[in-house]
């Protein structure tokens, strides 16, 4: 257990240092100098006065060697934050922090929709393998799986919000707002969750305990919820948290669709806008947080699963 | 003699046929699995095999068939409705949409292909010689394929644009940075059970080469299993590629493909839903076809996998973590 979180913890040490090269270098890469960059993000004019360029290469110590600078960022990012946006000239901190906020309860909110159908008729499915429930089960979480998000997600606005009038469109200013981009975000987890529930119920409904305690005339239905779904939560629990992971920023598509302030929009934004401090904050928050959860995740599973914790090399 | 000098495997007495044929060193091609046959597998492996024949002959045969250029403007024709001679109609810049469905696939599948292809290649070698090797080499890659395969590849790809600037070299580089981690995980599991094998320890005693060993033994007998994996990986990678396109930052003007086609078609959503429905439609058909037949490669193995007791108790392929990737 020590060597496993020993271990764990040096890569995510490692991935760390490697992140932040690489988010600090961002101004560097390409053509032009940092300076020029920093200033027509900040100015959005073509025409640069040199002497401007020149008296911020002074400013921002940009005429020193790159590993002085890196050192120097890396320290003020641990103690004193990313530093000001280009666009929007607030803290970065104070963009990030409710984004992630908005991006977390959009992620549950998907993740829990799909969650809910995903275990009834993932285990419907397994208590009827083979047959036209199963067949018609596997048809629609290959379909689900396949259906891209910024395909569905339009086609509901349009059905919804402009047809029927029943839904807004874009925006988050209330309950109703969370409904169609939640729905067309939880369209592919559902299909994995129910993949996932049925393989895991269908082994456990194999397991030699499961006739034992049939035979031991436990009704099919409990056998199912108090031998079945405890063991064979444990799958569909990991892949929750993983998506959960991948959803805090990987849910740019939707959030850019349904106007959503989330941490996927603001990356996306920053991205177009070049609004460096803000990329840089932004990416070794999400790609941190990525890691992090997922570590905790396997911590979880080995606590709560004695069987791997042993084999927690692989 | 010529049998024990060779390093190819001995049949043994109790040897099934089929265990013989996956153990001799034959390459079997994609084709040849396909053509093998739908019997015994899923109604919808024959489903997804038909509807990928479809849109790949439609997709080679793009030049020749598509009725019009896919360029040409008519701006008088413009968001005009299914008719003779333009079947789907028109878009904004009255530029024909069957024509455009029909080369932007062609941009979007070989970008997808393309990826997958390298994804495939590099991370089963890397997976293959981690587990031959072993040793510090082993824990890096699988230490970075936790990592890597925790984060999203949009959030690569925005990453990679920050840095480079768009671009298909960007958009491939983004997709192959966490995309061949599920193929190197796979193959470390395999290469596991493979090198545990009595033909490997033959071919060992042999004195034959640690990377001669994974070429001729191990890559062989994992084919069918990593093909599965990258029909599976396909659909994913078709539908980021097209994300990244209806962002503004994949397939770049003047070239189209079929996230593109949908940014281009939101403002003329309610005048011509079909502008917005047909690109979709045609990234769904193609990625349930390939999500199809990898799923039924993948049963089908999973199942005669079962039946033979392996060696050593291989850590599972995490099968779940795999497909969850898909973000």
């Amino acid at each position: 257990m020590l060597t496993f979180l020993i271990r764990r913890g040096m890569t995510l040490v490692v991935t760390l240092l490697v992140v932040s090269v690489l988010a600090f270098l961002i101004p560097y890469a390409g053509e032009g100098d940092p300076a020029r960059k920093i200033l027509r993000a900040r100015v959005n004019d073509p025409a640069l006065d040199p002497a401007q360029v020149e008296a911020l290469t002074k400013e921002l110590g940009l005429d020193r060697p790159l590993y002085v600078q890196y050192v120097d960022w890396l320290r003020e990012v641990l103690t004193g934050g990313f530093g000001f946006s280009f666009t929007s000239r607030t803290p970065v901190q104070e963009l990030v922090v409710p984004a992630l906020g908005v991006s977390v309860s959009l992620a549950l909110a998907a993740l829990l929709l799909a969650l809910v159908f995903a275990l009834p008729l993932g285990i419907w499915a397994a208590t009827a393998r083979g047959g036209k429930v199963d067949n018609a089960v596997t048809f629609m979480s290959q379909s689900a799986v396949s259906a891209p998000e910024y395909w569905v997600g339009p086609v509901m606005v349009l059905i919804f919000a402009r047809y029927l009038g029943w839904l807004p469109s874009g925006g988050w200013t209330g309950p109703a707002y969370i409904v169609l981009p939640a729905t067309a975000l939880a369209l592919r987890p559902l299909g994995y969750f129910t993949q996932v529930t049925r393989a895991a119920m269908s082994d456990v409904l194999s397991a030699p305990y499961i006739t034992a305690a049939r035979s031991r005339g436990l009704s099919f239905p409990r056998t199912l919820v108090r031998h079945g779904l405890r063991n064979s939560m444990l799958p569909v629990m990991t892949l929750f948290s993983f998506w959960f992971a991948g959803l805090l920023g990987g849910s740019v598509v939707v959030e850019v669709i349904f106007n959503i302030p989330g941490m996927g929009r603001l990356l996306y934004t920053s991205v177009i806008n070049n609004d460096v401090p803000v990329i840089q904050g932004g990416m070794m928050l999400i790609l941190t947080l990525a890691v992090v959860i997922n570590t905790v995740t396997d911590l979880l599973y080995g606590v709560l699963n004695p069987a791997i914790r042993v084999s927690s090399h692989a | 003699m010529p049998d024990t000098m060779s390093t190819r495997p001995v049949p043994r007495p109790n040897q099934r046929p089929s265990e013989l044929r996956s153990a001799t060193p034959h390459r079997p091609n994609v084709l040849s699995l396909l053509v093998r046959g739908a019997q015994g597998r899923h109604w919808t492996f024959a489903v997804g095999v038909v509807l990928l024949a479809l849109v790949l002959l439609v997709l080679v045969l793009t030049p020749w068939i598509s009725p019009h250029d896919p360029a040409t403007q008519d701006l008088g024709n413009r968001l005009a409705g299914p008719s003779a001679d333009h079947w789907f109609g028109t878009d904004h810049l009255g530029r024909d949409v069957l024509s455009r469905l029909m080369w932007g696939g062609r941009f979007s599948v070989t970008i997808a292909a393309i990826t997958l292809v390298i994804c495939a290649v590099t991370g089963s070698i890397i997976g293959a010689l981690a587990a031959r090797r072993g040793g510090w080499l082993d824990e890096l890659v699988m230490r970075s394929v936790d990592v890597l395969i925790c984060f999203p590849d949009v959030v690569i790809a925005l990453f990679l644009i920050a840095l480079f600037g768009t671009g298909y070299g960007t958009l491939i580089a983004a997709l192959t940075i966490t995309g061949w981690t599920p193929f190197a995980r796979l193959m470390r599991g395999l290469a596991l059970e493979i090198n545990s094998k009595d033909y490997v320890e033959a071919a060992e005693i042999l004195g034959s080469p640690k990377s001669y060993i994974v070429f001729r033994h191990v890559i062989p007998n994992a084919s069918r299993p990593v093909v599965a994996m990258g029909f599976l990986r396909f659909g994913h990678k078709l539908i980021t590629v097209g994300a990244l396109s209806y962002l503004g930052l994949g397939v770049q003007p003047p070239d189209s493909d079929w996230g593109a086609m949908l940014l281009d078609a939101q403002p003329y959503m309610e005048r011509a839903p079909s502008l917005g429905v047909l690109p979709g439609a045609a990234i769904f058909v193609t990625a349930l076809s390939v999500t199809m037949i990898g799923q039924g490669l993948d049963i089908k193995k999973r199942r005669k996998r079962a039946k033979e007791p392996t060696a050593i108790p291989v850590p599972p392929p995490s099968t779940a973590l795999v497909e969850g990737e898909a973000l």
